[in-house]
């Protein structure tokens, strides 16, 4: 099992690979009007637009750092007919690491898409679901209403 | 009157007394010489005397009685040594003899008696050495007494004619001899009485003059005494004596008549002397006065010359010291000229050289700037390596997440895209330290470019300065070449400032040196007012010992 390492603010984390669809470097993007501070913007990929969060100015407040290292990592939420794709902006993207041996961290409600730490890699990171990353409001936000 | 009188003719008396006496003296001594001397006087009878005991005592050489005695002592004699003695002795005496016939010969007349003695006896004579000589000594050598005795015979008749003549001669010069003696002696009495008449004349002659002068010495002394009276009269003062005249025009009357004339004279000049003495009195006062002013005054004028010459001498000096200090000054600021060339000179080369620099820096800064873009090349390579190196990085992610999607299958590709991965990582590692290194290459050039601006910008500056100081080098030069030359002109100034100053002086000296020997002309021109004065009071006193008789 293989999990992609990141940095989001001052937390080490990571996502697991079968989660991740494809990781593409950081590009300019342009935010669309009137969306949260934490919508970046959307990005054509593969079709569709898909909105890219900045996980740094979710997670710590200030956005990722213009630097090589910052990429676009999309993944998908959902399932079925309700599956969306999603831009993750986050530091330090460029490690696969190991996830097979995990262990519990801190039990917080509050920010329950915290998951449990990758106890053998340096740095203890905390795998992460990228569907309770989210909070609802965006998630809302991103998912396709049916045409009336 | 008498006392001189007497003294005038005693004197008289005394040189006639003393000639008679030297008179009578030497008659006496003439007649006593004459006494003495005559024939049959003192000393003749000594003379006479003298001669006959000579003829007495000597063997008469004229008479040869003694080479008859001699022949006949040799008839005799046997002893051949005798004979020989006495042969030689006859002969000696024949060559006496010959002699003195030589003598009569040149001496005696030729009268009868110089016939007999020269001619008659010598024959007899000469006869009878030829019989000795020729006949009886050679018979004697030979021992022929009888011979001997007939020719000393016929020698005997000859010295019997020689004896005779010798004889007449005798008897003629004794009548001589008398006839002579009572000639001189008449003489001799005839001239004793001669000088004594002469001597009574004499005296007689001496007498007569004594009595003259005495007459002649008294007439004289009268005359002399009255003029000597006048004359003591005239040397005490007294000019009023009248000189009595006399009618003599002899001597002593023109004496008396001169010394009259001579009073009167001296009457007139003492009295134009006393008053020509008053006058000379007062002119020597005013002239000792006026002298004296004149001395204060020239003395005054010395001593002011004296200050004159003493403050010139000081300015002379002064501009000496002066003229001194600006030469010294002037070779000051002579160096200083040279100085600054030199440092001008010097400059120019610094010049040059900062040029140079400045050259250099800006090659040095064209050269920095193409390291610098050198650089920044190479920091876009290494952002396209950097670019390569991530896009890698992200495709092995990708394909890395592709294969652990794929599951089993994907296994092999999971390892190559790991490999590829940590690959790409490396180049990222790689070309960061490139970076750096670049950054920090780029950092050093920019401070060098930095640098060298600055230090350029110090060349520019330097250049500027460099120049500027040239420039006020120029100036300095310039400003000290027309201080030389005002040196010069001052120096010149000064040296005829100098030499006026030295010529005052000397004209002053000459001036002081005149003072002075006015001054000294002035004492002396005092002293002898001085003695003028004394000498005109002696004169005033001299004058008052006169009795004019008014």
């Amino acid at each position: 099992m293989l999990a992609l390492a990141f940095r989001a603010g001052t937390a080490d984390l990571a996502i697991a690979a079968r989660n991740i669809v494809e990781v593409l470097p950081r590009m300019p993007l342009r935010a669309p009007s009137l969306a949260p501070a934490a919508v970046i913007g959307l990005l054509p990929f593969r079709g569709t637009l898909t909105p890219v969060v900045d996980l740094c100015l979710l997670v710590a407040g200030r956005p990722a750092a213009t630097q090589l290292g910052t990429r676009i990592i999309i993944v998908s939420i959902g399932t079925g007919a309700g599956a969306r794709l999603i831009g993750l902006q986050a530091e330090d993207v460029s490690e696969l690491i190991d996830c097979s041996v995990t262990t519990r961290g801190l039990h917080m409600p509050e920010h329950a898409w915290l998951g449990d730490h990758l106890a053998e890699q340096p740095g203890l990171p905390q795998l992460v679901e990228p569907a309770e990353l989210l909070p609802e409001a965006l998630i809302a936000l991103f998912t396709r209403q049916p045409a009336p | 009157m008498a006392q001189r009188d007497s003294q005038l003719a005693s004197k008289l008396s005394y040189f006639v007394g003393v000639f008679l006496a030297l008179f009578a003296l030497f008659a006496f001594l003439a007649w006593r010489t004459l006494d003495q001397v005559r024939v049959k006087g003192p000393l003749y009878e000594e003379i006479i005397l003298g001669n006959v005991l000579i003829a007495d005592v000597l063997p008469p050489p004229q008479f040869i009685i003694e080479p008859f005695l001699l022949t006949l002592q040799l008839v005799e004699e046997t002893d051949a040594a005798e004979i020989t003695r006495l042969v030689d002795k006859g002969n000696e005496l024949r060559i006496d003899y010959e002699n003195r016939q030589e003598f009569w010969k040149r001496t005696l007349a030729r009268d009868t008696m110089g016939d007999l003695m020269t001619v008659t006896s010598y024959r007899a004579a000469m006869e009878f050495f030829r019989l000795r000589d020729d006949d009886f000594i050679p018979a004697i050598r030979a021992n022929e007494r009888d011979r001997a005795r007939r020719v000393l015979d016929q020698m005997q008749q000859r010295y019997d004619a020689h004896r005779y003549a010798i004889d007449e001669v005798w008897k003629l010069a004794e009548q001589r001899n008398l006839a002579n003696e009572s000639k001189a002696d008449g003489l001799v009495q005839s001239q004793i009485s001669t000088l004594g008449i002469l001597a009574l004349g004499i005296i007689l002659v001496v007498v007569i003059m004594a009595w003259f002068a005495r007459r002649a010495a008294a007439t004289l002394s009268q005359r002399v005494q009255l003029v000597s009276d006048v004359a003591d009269r005239v040397a005490q003062g007294d000019l009023t004596t009248e000189v009595p005249s006399t009618d003599d025009r002899d001597e002593t009357g023109r004496l008396l008549f001169a010394i009259g004339a001579m009073t009167l004279s001296l009457r007139g000049l003492v009295t134009r002397v006393k008053q020509a003495s008053v006058e000379l009195m007062s002119t020597a006062t005013e002239f000792a006065a006026t002298s004296r002013q004149q001395e204060s005054t020239v003395q005054g004028f010395g001593a002011s010359t004296n200050e004159i010459a003493a403050a010139v001498k000081q300015i002379a000096a002064t501009s000496q010291e002066l003229l001194a200090t600006m030469e010294g000054l002037n070779a000051v600021s002579g160096q200083t000229a040279d100085l600054a060339e030199q440092g001008q000179s010097g400059l120019s080369s610094l010049d040059s050289t900062m040029d140079r620099l400045a050259q250099a820096a800006n090659a040095m800064s064209a050269r920095l700037g193409a390291i610098r873009e050198e650089a920044a090349e190479i920091t876009g390579v290494v952002t396209t390596i950097s670019k390569v190196a991530d896009q890698t990085n992200l495709l092995s992610i990708n394909a890395a997440i592709e294969a652990e999607k794929a599951g089993e299958q994907g296994l092999g590709f999971l390892v190559l895209a790991r490999e590829i991965r940590r690959l790409a990582d490396q180049t990222a590692v790689a070309t960061l330290d490139i970076e750096q290194m670049v950054k920090q290459m780029q950092t050093a050039v920019s401070a060098g470019v930095m640098e060298i601006d600055r230090f350029a910008e110090e060349v520019r500056s330097g250049v500027g300065t460099v120049d500027r100081v040239g420039g006020q080098f120029g100036q300095i030069i310039s400003q000290v070449k027309t201080l030389s030359e005002r040196f010069d002109t001052v120096n010149h100034g000064m040296r005829s400032q100098s030499q006026g100053a030295r010529q005052i002086g000397e004209a002053m000296g000459q001036l002081l040196d005149g003072a002075r020997q006015t001054s000294v002309s002035l004492r002396e021109f005092n002293a002898a007012t001085e003695s003028l004065r004394d000498a005109v009071s002696v004169l005033k006193q001299e004058i008052a010992k006169f009795n004019l008789g008014h």
